[in-house]
């Protein structure tokens, strides 16, 4: 099972659509962002990231 | 919600275990209460992990004991305040990665570090920039065939061949 990433919210999965968005996901990624506490991040502020979670910096 | 800034440190890890320290350090700060906003592995840093702490890390802490983590790296100055940390301004130009291939002129030689030709120089024939693929045109061939391969597959050694 390979691990893929959304195409919209860049969220690490291993599904064919993405768990929250519902967007179809991509192998093609690099880069890993794990968020652990999103309230207190400036990294996931940055990003406008809500959730905690594995994400990637980049999708294709 | 608490009003100061975090900090971001840099911890060596071994090279190619990057992402597996940052998962086992994002499981062991839910448990051992580190403060851990954010981990970043960043794929153009090999051997390196961000780390955002509202908290200063003290590597001697049991949660910091992972399998190769190395340790936190260190800052030539040695100001109290700002000691071993890296700034937010540095650490945004790894959150937006500027794809490789913008980088890449017609002309230019590139080394072919993944897939069959790998180790093998070419040079730049077309570019197409919204599939991110390049067609190449092997060095050392005796016959100039054109070989396409994605974008990350290569190197750039030289901007632009006249």
């Amino acid at each position: 099972m390979s691990i893929k990433a959304c195409t919209s919210c860049k969220r690490i999965s291993t599904r064919e659509r993405c768990p929250v968005c519902n967007n179809p996901t991509s192998t093609n990624w690099s880069g890993l962002l794990i968020i652990v506490d999103p309230e207190n991040s400036d990294i996931a502020k940055e990003l406008n990231i809500e959730l905690p979670g594995e994400y990637a910096l980049r999708v294709r | 919600m608490e009003d100061h800034k975090n900090s971001i440190y840099a911890l060596k890890t071994a090279t190619g275990q990057e992402r597996n320290v940052a998962r086992m350090l994002a499981r062991k700060s839910k448990d051992s209460g580190i403060g851990l906003g954010a981990i970043l592995v960043p794929e153009s840093l090999k051997g390196y992990i961000l780390v955002e702490s509202s908290t200063k890390i003290d590597m001697q802490n049991p949660a910091f004991k992972i399998p190769h983590l190395r340790g936190i790296v260190e800052s030539s100055s040695r100001s109290a305040a700002n000691a071993n940390m890296v700034s937010f301004e540095e650490v945004k130009k790894f959150l937006n990665p500027e794809p490789i291939i913008s980088s890449i002129q017609k002309g230019s030689i590139v080394e072919l570090i993944s897939g069959p030709f790998k180790g093998e120089r070419a040079k730049v024939v077309r570019i197409d920039e919204s599939r991110e693929e390049v067609v190449l045109e092997l060095i050392e061939a005796a016959v100039p065939i054109p070989v396409t391969v994605k974008g990350d597959q290569i190197r750039i050694i030289q901007k632009e061949a006249d």
